[in-house]
């Protein structure tokens, strides 16, 4: 052995001996790799949850990489998620999509297929309509609807779109239900089609319709969540003007079922620090979302009661697969 | 004029002109790379700008799309394969040209006459944004359905041999683009039961698949039957193309960035159908129109134009309405979010000096592109010198790389190949690939706005028939196919009497 390879040998030697020492805390020690986060929309959804990796890869000391798994209505990641290992290095960044694309037939499994981990932000829809048409509140909608011949016509994303289940269970709750004609824009095209005066009413996200409220063109009738939004202060909440319609899209992170509880908890601590980042609170502030953390049992409850929701609300609509 | 020089402050530090550098090339380079696309290298760059400042920020990300849009002609014109959906037409004549020895002209006229459209889309942009975004608005569902119809008709001019088989690769691009989930009433389509298949078939993967895979194939093909053209070697130039050609085509290029401006402004449009329909117009305002599709200067020169005017002109919505107008758009929009720049009517008042900047950044990446693809030139050219089996296994690797990343997903590896497959087989039986993509790419939009307009008129055409805008172009649609028909009857008639003489 030349001395060269000795040292070597010493050194492999030594490497050897000491990885049980380094190697044990670390086997304990979650995580020791990077976690991938699958990402099931573009958008705001997309926006958030690079945010929302950055600072939960300072936290754990490993990188969270949002990996896009677009398509399918959330089916396509969804999916993916469910068949990997339950170690906690693939977990995926949900919203009431599982509820719906479950109940309108997109994948055959539900939400109990996938262990909670935190709530983290939400969204809430908000009704818009054209400045100067007389209607300030959703009284006068209402009294509007009701004396015209037609349909109001209402711009959504897509039928069984999240802001078509709104839609329906707001304009139920006025009692004017079956007097609205859906239409379908994808792209965010429906505040345009709002100004341009083809379509009478919209309901999208507030980042939408911001810029168009501050120049005056737009006025928001309500909001469909229990609080007012930041982004829009001075629009009203639909319990605000008497009708009990409270219906928010939240977005947190799951794992598969059977993760292990501790990694769960690490993973949920993790999202707690990242949401309290004042990083995260300008993204929230910028982008139009609301951060509402809750731990990993408060949002498997949450999940589980909108489950029963959006079950009765679609097979209201007929829209109900299984 | 305060706004102006605060904006000419932000725009022109070391740091904001480093991004637009840096930004533009990624940009060149994922979109001159058959494979990679640059809606994904902007996928990749949106993260990295959250930690920038505000201009800096949104100067990486129009780079990388200015960019992206550029190069996306260098490898449709080297090797047939366009490096983003835009470049599709340029491949037409670009392509051949380069079989005649002529790559380097063909690359520097792309690079000059991208520089003038986008330039000029730039100009027409902060002249008349106002009035370009009203405009826009004008256009509904009906509009657009009949502008997009429109640039359908362009078939006509694409398919040399046969309107038939130009019409049966159309349908295959419509067909392929009806597997998944329907936007407009969550039906799933074609899905047979697969997970996968409710995403549908991606534009880009489809892409690469349609023209790199036949590629592929057929230099294999050939390889193993000894048949492969030495490379090109020695007398490889870097001829860039003569003033005076380009002062020739003056005209022709103002007329197709007014194209490419006129359609990125309508939202939902895009790159392709600008490139395609400037094509078709030079084609056909041309006076010896059968040069096309052999090397013509000019069929480089329309599309080029065109589908970077383009940039200017999705940047008109964009800013104004906050109506991203495809892909790419969509992810400089996220990033405009997160820095606190919501677009929209309000924009103009509430972040004039961030427009100014962002107009100076959009001038300083053209400046970039200019420098970095006319020196790239003579590198670029370099690539015809590999031998092609090797450029061949190269691409392969590329491709596979490139499927995956779109979406991150194996699936869409499976369905490049099986694409590919397919259109070599088309290629076999002389149907043209193009028409396909161009109805891959305009599909989604002629079938959405159309069923928009239905649920809109409660099911009624007439919202086509009282819409002048929509009149007028199914109006031209219907002249396009009838001329064309008349002139295929014509040759048909001249063949038969030569026959006859014979």
């Amino acid at each position: 052995m030349t001395p060269k390879r000795t040292i070597r040998a010493l050194v492999a030697a030594a490497g050897l001996l000491a990885t049980p020492l380094v190697a044990l805390p670390a086997l304990a020690q979650f995580p020791d790799k990077p976690v991938e986060m699958t990402v099931l929309f573009g958008g705001t959804a997309n926006s958030i949850a690079q945010v929302l990796a950055t600072e939960m890869g300072k936290s754990l000391g490993k990188p969270v990489v949002p990996v896009s798994r677009p398509g399918g209505g959330g089916a396509v990641g969804y999916s993916y998620v469910a068949d990997t290992r339950p170690d906690g290095y693939n977990i995926v960044w949900n919203s009431n999509s599982i509820n719906t694309a479950y109940h309108t037939g997109k994948i055959a499994f539900d939400y109990q297929k996938f262990a909670p981990i935190a709530m983290v932000s939400s969204e809430v829809p908000a009704l818009a309509v054209k400045a100067g048409r007389g209607w300030a509140s959703l009284d006068d909608l209402k009294a509007a609807v009701e004396k015209m011949p037609g349909k109001l016509k209402v711009g959504i994303s897509g039928k069984g779109s999240f802001t078509q289940l709104v839609s329906a269970a707001l304009f139920d709750a006025m009692g004017i239900g079956d007097k609205i004609a859906y239409i379908s824009y994808g792209d965010g095209k429906a505040p345009v089609e709002l100004m341009a005066g083809r379509i009478d009413a919209a309901v999208q996200w507030p980042g939408q319709y911001k810029s168009y409220v501050d120049s005056g063109q737009l006025d928001v009738l309500a909001v469909t969540g229990k609080k007012r939004v930041a982004l829009l202060p001075e629009a009203k909440t639909a319990i605000e003007q008497g009708y009990d319609v409270d219906i928010t899209m939240w977005r947190g992170l799951a794992a598969p079922k059977g993760t292990p509880p501790e990694v769960v908890k690490a993973l949920q601590e993790a999202a707690q620090k990242a949401t309290e980042d004042p990083a995260f609170e300008k993204a929230a502030k910028t982008l139009g979302f609301e951060i509402s953390y809750e731990d990993s049992a408060a949002f498997g409850k949450e999940i589980a009661k909108d489950d029963a929701f959006y079950a009765k609300l679609l097979g209201h609509l007929g829209l109900k697969q299984q | 004029m305060d706004h102006f020089l605060t904006a000419l402050q932000m725009a022109l530090t070391p740091y904001a002109i480093g991004a637009v550098g840096l930004g533009t090339i990624i940009g060149l380079i994922f979109g001159s790379i058959p494979g990679l696309t640059f809606t994904v290298a902007l996928a990749l760059a949106l993260p990295v700008t959250f930690g920038m400042d505000t201009v800096p920020a949104i100067a990486l990300l129009l780079g990388t799309y200015i960019g992206g849009m550029t190069g996306g002609s260098v490898s449709a014109i080297l090797l047939g394969i366009p490096g983003t959906p835009s470049a599709a037409a340029t491949v037409l004549d670009g392509y051949p040209m380069t079989k005649q020895g002529r790559a380097s002209i063909a690359l520097g006229t792309a690079v000059i006459v991208s520089t003038v459209g986008g330039i000029f889309s730039l100009i027409v942009m902060i002249v008349s944004v106002n009035l370009v975004s009203k405009v826009a608005i004008d256009f509904g569902p009906a509009e657009i359905f009949a502008l997009v119809l429109f640039g359908m008709s362009t078939i006509c001019g694409l398919s040399s041999g046969s309107l038939m088989k130009g019409l049966i690769a159309g349908v295959l691009g419509l067909l392929i683009m009806t597997v998944g989930i329907d936007k407009i009433d969550g039906d799933n389509r074609m899905t047979f039961g697969s997970v996968n298949l409710l995403q549908g078939v991606n534009l880009l993967v489809a892409m690469i698949g349609l023209f790199a895979v036949p590629f592929i194939i057929d230099t294999f093909l050939q390889h193993r039957h000894g048949g492969l053209e030495a490379p090109a070697t020695g007398s490889l130039k870097a001829n860039l193309p003569s003033f005076g050609l380009m002062w020739r085509n003056a005209w022709l290029m103002a007329r197709c960035a007014a194209i490419g401006t006129g359609i990125g402004a309508i939202p939902g449009t895009g790159g392709a159908i600008a490139a395609f329909l400037a094509y078709s117009h030079a084609r056909r305002f041309s006076k010896t129109p059968e040069r096309f599709g052999r090397g013509a200067i000019e069929g480089v020169i329309a599309p080029e134009t065109a589908n970077n005017a383009v940039t200017g002109g999705t940047l008109i919505p964009l800013l104004s309405l906050g109506v991203p107008g495809d892909p790419a758009t969509a992810i400089v929009l996220a990033g405009l979010m997160i820095h606190g720049i919501t677009p929209g009517p309000a924009l103009f008042m509430t972040s004039e000096t961030t427009v100014y900047a962002i107009y100076i950044a959009v001038v300083v990446a053209y400046v970039f592109i200019l420098v970095f693809q006319l020196l790239g030139i003579r590198l670029f050219v370099y690539v015809l010198k590999i031998p092609q089996q090797l450029l061949a296994v190269i691409i392969l690797v590329l491709c596979v790389i490139g499927a995956y990343t779109v979406r991150n997903s194996a699936f869409d590896v499976y369905s490049m190949g099986v694409i590919g497959v397919l259109a070599w087989g088309l290629v076999r039986a002389g149907i043209p690939i193009t028409p396909v993509i161009l109805g891959m790419v305009l599909g989604p939009t002629m079938e959405s706005e159309y069923r928009t307009a239905m649920q809109l008129s409660g099911g009624h055409l007439n919202i086509f028939y009282t819409s002048p805008v929509a009149m007028f172009f199914l109006g031209l649609s219907a002249l396009v196919v009838l001329m064309q028909a008349t002139t295929s009857l014509r040759e048909r008639a001249s063949k038969r009497l030569e026959s006859k003489n014979a």
